[in-house]
């Protein structure tokens, strides 16, 4: 009978040790969920977006992980906590990166007005000193309403920048000078035309 | 005796666990993982977003009966069933990549389709405005349209298709601006009534011409042609060019427009700064009457004057004018060989009604 009350004990003692280990990681899953979610507000949805699924499957993983564990006799979150931390630390990292990629994206933005900028005023001035004779005139009044409309387009550039629209910013800037650099070479072959050079 | 048998039993337990190896996790499921990625990357939650959230719960409730087994003993599971579960899901998951796709490239074709009319339009107008001579507001509207459309081209290129609708309504907007400056233009072109005084004047001068046996010119703006006619019968026609606002009427100097109405040469200048330039009778009593009616009424500044100085000169039918008519110097001197001082030059905007012209931009772009 004695001994039957020790291994009793025992017992109870071992089945409280274990659910003593069987809480589930509320903390690490809080955290890792927050670490995400500060990562996205940093703008990794449009800055890492890869990345970001990433994490966001590596923390589906460790919730399965916790859900495993949670329906088993012996519950051993070890393993779900290691993967939650490790989601913490990858979002974390993720988000430091966030900062540096939008930076990036607006000093591009930010190079492509100024060479969208550098073709507006190339064109204009070639514009200016086009000679409106008999045979141009009607070429050059087009091209200049033209480079009208482009340096209204061009306005939209900041407006996008401002609106930390970085990437839309570089596309229309990268258009503007492109057209723009079509008028400067249309002017060049209107001057060829008047001056009779090839 | 009694202490062996819980031993050989333990000992039983402990062969038969680590003897008995459990079923292996079917290979569909990590499968499933690497597609769920795929259908990600390819866009499911944005062109197949109902789908896609079902793809996803079915996946979920997959998920659960794998936990599940994977929560028993080992030698308890039985993967069969997840198993069968997971090959659903995968062929599910092919299928909605297949829709995706088919999404995606549906999308592609009509935004593409959009994007193509609207340039079809854009064109046409274009080819107006240098028809016409007609550039800022028009011309200005068509260079930021065509901005977007580049923006709307890059976009297609790369897959975004959901940016793009508002890129296609920026893109219409500027569209419509440019189209109804050009109508406010075109607008007395499409004036049957107007039309039909044009037409009138047309006759009356081939008729004079048959009548009286003489030479006559016949100026088309719209067509942008110089008709020459000798005893009413057309001997040719000559391609010529207008000014700035050529398609306009002319009301008072520094318009750029090129008056309508019948007049005669005055002048035959063979020294012209032209080449050669035959001087007509502008403003003739009708256009003073018009000018003055436009100035009691506050139409023009009370400080305009009535121009003058148009003439029929060479140098070139690509060129633009201030108002003049200007043909290439070898057709100007055919025209000098025919024509003498008193010849009869009407100037009309057009023989046919623009309104067919104008409704082809419309409906191409509709």
């Amino acid at each position: 009978m004695k001994k039957f009350s020790k291994f009793l004990v025992l017992g109870i003692f071992v089945v409280s040790l274990f659910s003593s280990c069987a809480k589930q990681p509320t903390q690490a899953i809080d955290a890792a969920k927050a670490a995400i979610e500060a990562a996205q507000k940093e703008g990794a949805t449009v800055y890492a977006a890869d990345e970001l699924k990433k994490l966001k499957d590596d923390l589906q993983a460790a919730m399965d992980e916790v859900s495993t564990q949670g329906k088993k006799f012996f519950k051993k979150f070890g393993t779900a906590k290691e993967m939650l931390t490790k989601v913490q630390t990858d979002a974390d990292a993720l988000k430091a990166t966030i900062p540096a990629k939008i930076e990036a994206a607006k000093n591009a933005a930010l190079q492509a007005q100024t060479d969208a900028k550098t073709a507006l005023d190339e064109a204009k001035a070639l514009l200016e000193k086009a000679p409106m004779g008999k045979g141009t005139k009607a070429d050059i009044m087009a091209m200049k309403a033209d480079l009208a409309g482009l340096e209204t387009s061009f306005a939209e550039i900041q407006t996008a920048i401002d609106g930390a629209d970085y990437f839309g910013a570089s596309a229309k800037a990268a258009t503007i000078k492109e057209k723009a650099t079509v008028i400067s070479d249309q002017v060049k072959a209107a001057i060829e035309k008047v001056t009779g050079k090839k | 005796m009694k202490t062996a048998l819980p031993v050989l039993a333990l000992f039983l337990c402990v062969f038969c666990a680590s003897t008995c190896q459990s079923p292996p996790v079917p290979p569909e499921v990590e499968k499933a993982k690497a597609q769920e990625n795929d259908i990600w990357r390819a866009g499911a939650p944005i062109y197949a977003a109902d789908e896609y959230a079902r793809y996803l719960e079915t996946l979920r409730l997959a998920k659960e009966k794998l936990i599940k087994q994977n929560v028993r003993l080992r030698w308890f599971r039985d993967y069969k069933e997840v198993r069968a579960d997971y090959i659903v899901i995968l062929a599910q998951g092919d299928s909605l990549i297949k829709k995706v796709q088919a999404e995606k490239s549906s999308q592609s074709k009509d935004y593409s389709q959009r994007l193509g009319r609207f340039e079809e339009r854009m064109g046409k107008i274009k080819a107006l405005t240098q028809l016409m001579n007609e550039h800022a507001p028009v011309r200005e509207n068509l260079a930021r349209a065509e901005v977007v459309s580049r923006e709307a081209q890059i976009l297609i290129r790369n897959e975004k298709y959901t940016e793009l609708a508002s890129k296609l309504d920026l893109i219409e907007g500027h569209i419509r601006q440019a189209e109804e400056a050009l109508f406010s233009i075109l607008a007395r072109y499409a004036d049957d009534a107007q039309v039909a005084r044009w037409r009138k004047l047309a006759e009356d001068t081939v008729s004079e011409s048959r009548r009286r046996g003489t030479t006559a010119v016949l100026v088309n703006k719209l067509a942008r042609t110089l008709t020459l006619f000798k005893k009413g019968k057309e001997i040719d026609v000559y391609e010529i060019g207008l000014g700035k606002y050529g398609l306009s009427d002319k009301l008072y100097a520094g318009d750029e427009a090129t008056p309508e109405g019948r007049y005669k040469i005055v002048k035959k200048n063979a020294q012209s700064r032209f080449y050669k330039a035959l001087l007509l009778d502008y403003p003739n009593e009708y256009d003073r009457r018009q000018f003055a009616l436009a100035k009691k009424k506050g139409l023009i500044s009370a400080q305009a004057a009535i121009g003058g100085l148009i003439e029929i000169h060479g140098g070139g039918n690509d060129s633009l004018t201030n108002g003049c008519v200007g043909v290439q110097d070898s057709v100007m001197d055919r025209i000098f060989l025919e024509v003498s001082v008193g010849t009869v030059v009407t100037i009309i905007g057009s023989l046919e009604s623009a309104d067919k012209f104008l409704a082809g931009i419309k409906v191409s772009g509709s």
